[in-house]
């Protein structure tokens, strides 16, 4: 039975091999920082945006609560915005999250599985704040420059 | 566990209780209620189940035989009722060879004030059950996601005396600086760390058993924590200062002291594909009392270097390299043969490790991983009552399964 197990995880193992080159190119459409139309700011550091897509800070300046959303990982638009806008790679980000939530440190963002479910937290979600394709620009959002 | 520890931890768990209570009152009560607030409460947890196979010597289990005998079952919850103030509770059980049974443990359980908080700075306090910060892994240590490997490097974050390492009861200080040449992380916690369990006492006590019992003293852990490029060079400095009183069982002897001060430097460099990590760690003890030995002062080195690669996104491989001395003074074990004629492989261990990850999902996740060793420095005794009957050079096979959500 053991081997049996044994066997079995090490063929799974050697499975994962031959998909190794079969990964999407990353967008090369252009990414806004987003935020819900109430949070006052126009101007974010790129220092500030790590901090909190890193669940670090978890207020803005006018105290209300941060609500931070976020695709999948291996979502294009989110490798882009962590690659290209934070300059931190998707699994450093990951590990970060894990190390606060699963030390009780802190909170892991709110993961929404479309773009489109996206543009409506931002739109609707008090202290909201994500990213969204800049070729659909939104007039119900407060696109955010980062300095 | 003595009565006065006891008293204390359970303070420190009663003042937390209550204020969870005392707040929950007031949140229920309709004034204070507002929409939406309950969108802060997150539900995590993790189940991991390992598999080991050792070519001599028991490591978690009857592993020689392969064992199974390798479990960590953990949920937590965090809850947010204002963006400065943060309740966070974490259950865990781990089955893991005689030391650990299994048994449901409260893992954490604290409040975090946040008193200052700006784009610069965070400072704030937490009181509570509260993860000893020591060295890149402890604070998550039984997480597998969160681990490098399997195995922990057994030199620095030792699986058999790991009650001592993982939480304390007290109050902890933190201080977040962030600023475009990166970002400091500081804590100080101030508590009583777990020395009561049969483990802890075995490491610390040997072959005089009988001879008395542990009781925690007000302990000191601190780190600190230089991380740049958002977490692409991460610096660390750790240590701490765990007092504990031995309780001679003859009536009427003065008690003796064990001083405990580990101190650990870290680093960690990552890239894209790949992340190197290293860490250096003295360990000191200074015995004053403890039944027969009437003063001792002896110190550990431990270090390990680790290389990882990722192959592709959820594929990554790593090699390390893993040194434990129980005393820095002795590495070979010659000095400690001739004092007590126990075998010299049980003062060091090299551990040379392979393995890999994979990540079927985002929240499943397998690996394997064999360690060739040369020395037992870290085989826990209670799994290996016979020094004897240990051989010198093992190796070690190991498989992990783990879900999380």
């Amino acid at each position: 039975m053991k081997t049996a197990i044994i066997v079995l995880i090490l063929i799974l193992h050697a499975a994962v091999v031959p998909g190794v080159y079969a990964q999407d190119k990353s967008p090369l459409d252009t990414l806004d920082v987003v935020a819900h139309p109430e949070v006052r700011q126009q101007n974010i550091s790129r220092n500030v945006l790590r901090a909190i897509f890193g669940m670090r800070l978890r207020k803005w300046p006018d105290g209300m609560p941060i609500k931070v959303f976020v695709l999948r990982d291996d979502a294009p638009f989110h490798v882009a915005f962590s690659k290209e806008i934070l300059h931190v790679f998707p699994h450093q980000l990951r590990r970060a999250w894990d190390r606060l939530v699963y030390s009780g440190t802190g909170q892991s963002p709110f993961e929404v599985t479309s773009v489109e479910e996206m543009r409506e937290k931002i739109r609707n979600v008090p202290g909201a704040i994500g990213y969204l394709p800049s070729i659909k620009r939104d007039k119900h959002v407060n696109i955010l420059q980062v300095r | 566990m003595s009565i006065f520890c006891k008293c204390a931890k359970d303070f420190y768990l009663k003042i937390t209780v209550s204020f969870c209570f005392i707040f929950l009152f007031q949140i229920s009560s309709a004034h204070a209620l507002r929409p939406g607030l309950f969108d802060t409460l997150q539900i995590h947890g993790f189940a991991s189940q390992g598999f080991i196979q050792t070519s001599e010597n028991f490591f978690f289990g009857k592993s020689e035989d392969g064992s199974f005998d390798f479990r960590e079952l953990g949920l937590n919850a965090s809850f947010r009722p204002d963006p400065d103030l943060q309740f966070s509770v974490q259950a865990l059980s781990r089955r893991s060879g005689e030391g650990s049974d299994g048994e449901v443990r409260l893992d954490y359980g604290f409040i975090d004030y946040n008193v200052i908080s700006n784009g610069s700075t965070s400072v704030g306090f937490r009181l509570g059950r509260i993860k000893n910060p020591l060295g890149l892994y402890n604070d998550t240590r039984d997480v597998a996601f969160t681990r490098p490997s399997i195995l922990l490097p057994q030199s620095i974050y030792f699986d058999r005396t790991r009650n001592l390492a993982l939480s304390s009861d007290g109050i902890s200080y933190y201080s977040e600086h962030r600023n475009d040449s990166g970002n400091l992380f500081y804590q100080l916690e101030v508590g009583f760390p777990d020395v009561g369990d049969e483990e802890t006492k075995l490491a610390f006590l040997r072959g005089q058993l009988k001879s008395g019992s542990l009781k925690e003293k007000t302990s000191y852990i601190s780190r600190l924590i230089f991380e740049r490029g958002g977490g692409r060079i991460r610096l660390g400095v750790s240590g701490a200062i765990v007092n504990i009183q031995f309780q001679p069982t003859v009536p009427n002897t003065a008690s003796g002291t064990i001083r405990f001060s580990p101190l650990i430097f870290s680093a960690q460099y990552n890239v894209e594909r790949w992340s190197i990590t290293s860490e250096y760690a003295l360990r000191n003890t200074k015995f004053k009392n403890v039944g027969v030995i009437k003063s001792l002062n002896l110190t550990g080195e431990s270090y390990y270097l680790q290389g990882s690669y990722r192959v592709i996104d959820n594929l990554e491989g790593f090699v390390r390299y893993d040194v434990l001395f129980q005393d820095r003074d002795d590495h070979g074990g010659d000095a400690f043969f001739a004092a007590t004629g126990s075998p010299k492989h049980t003062q060091f261990a090299k551990d040379w490790t392979v393995g890999l990850r994979w990540d079927m999902t985002d929240s499943l996740m397998s690996r394997i991983e064999y360690h060739n060793i040369d020395g037992t420095g870290w085989l826990a005794p209670l799994d290996n009552p016979d020094s004897f009957k240990i051989k010198r050079r093992w190796d070690m096979f190991a498989l992990l399964f783990s879900y999380r959500f």
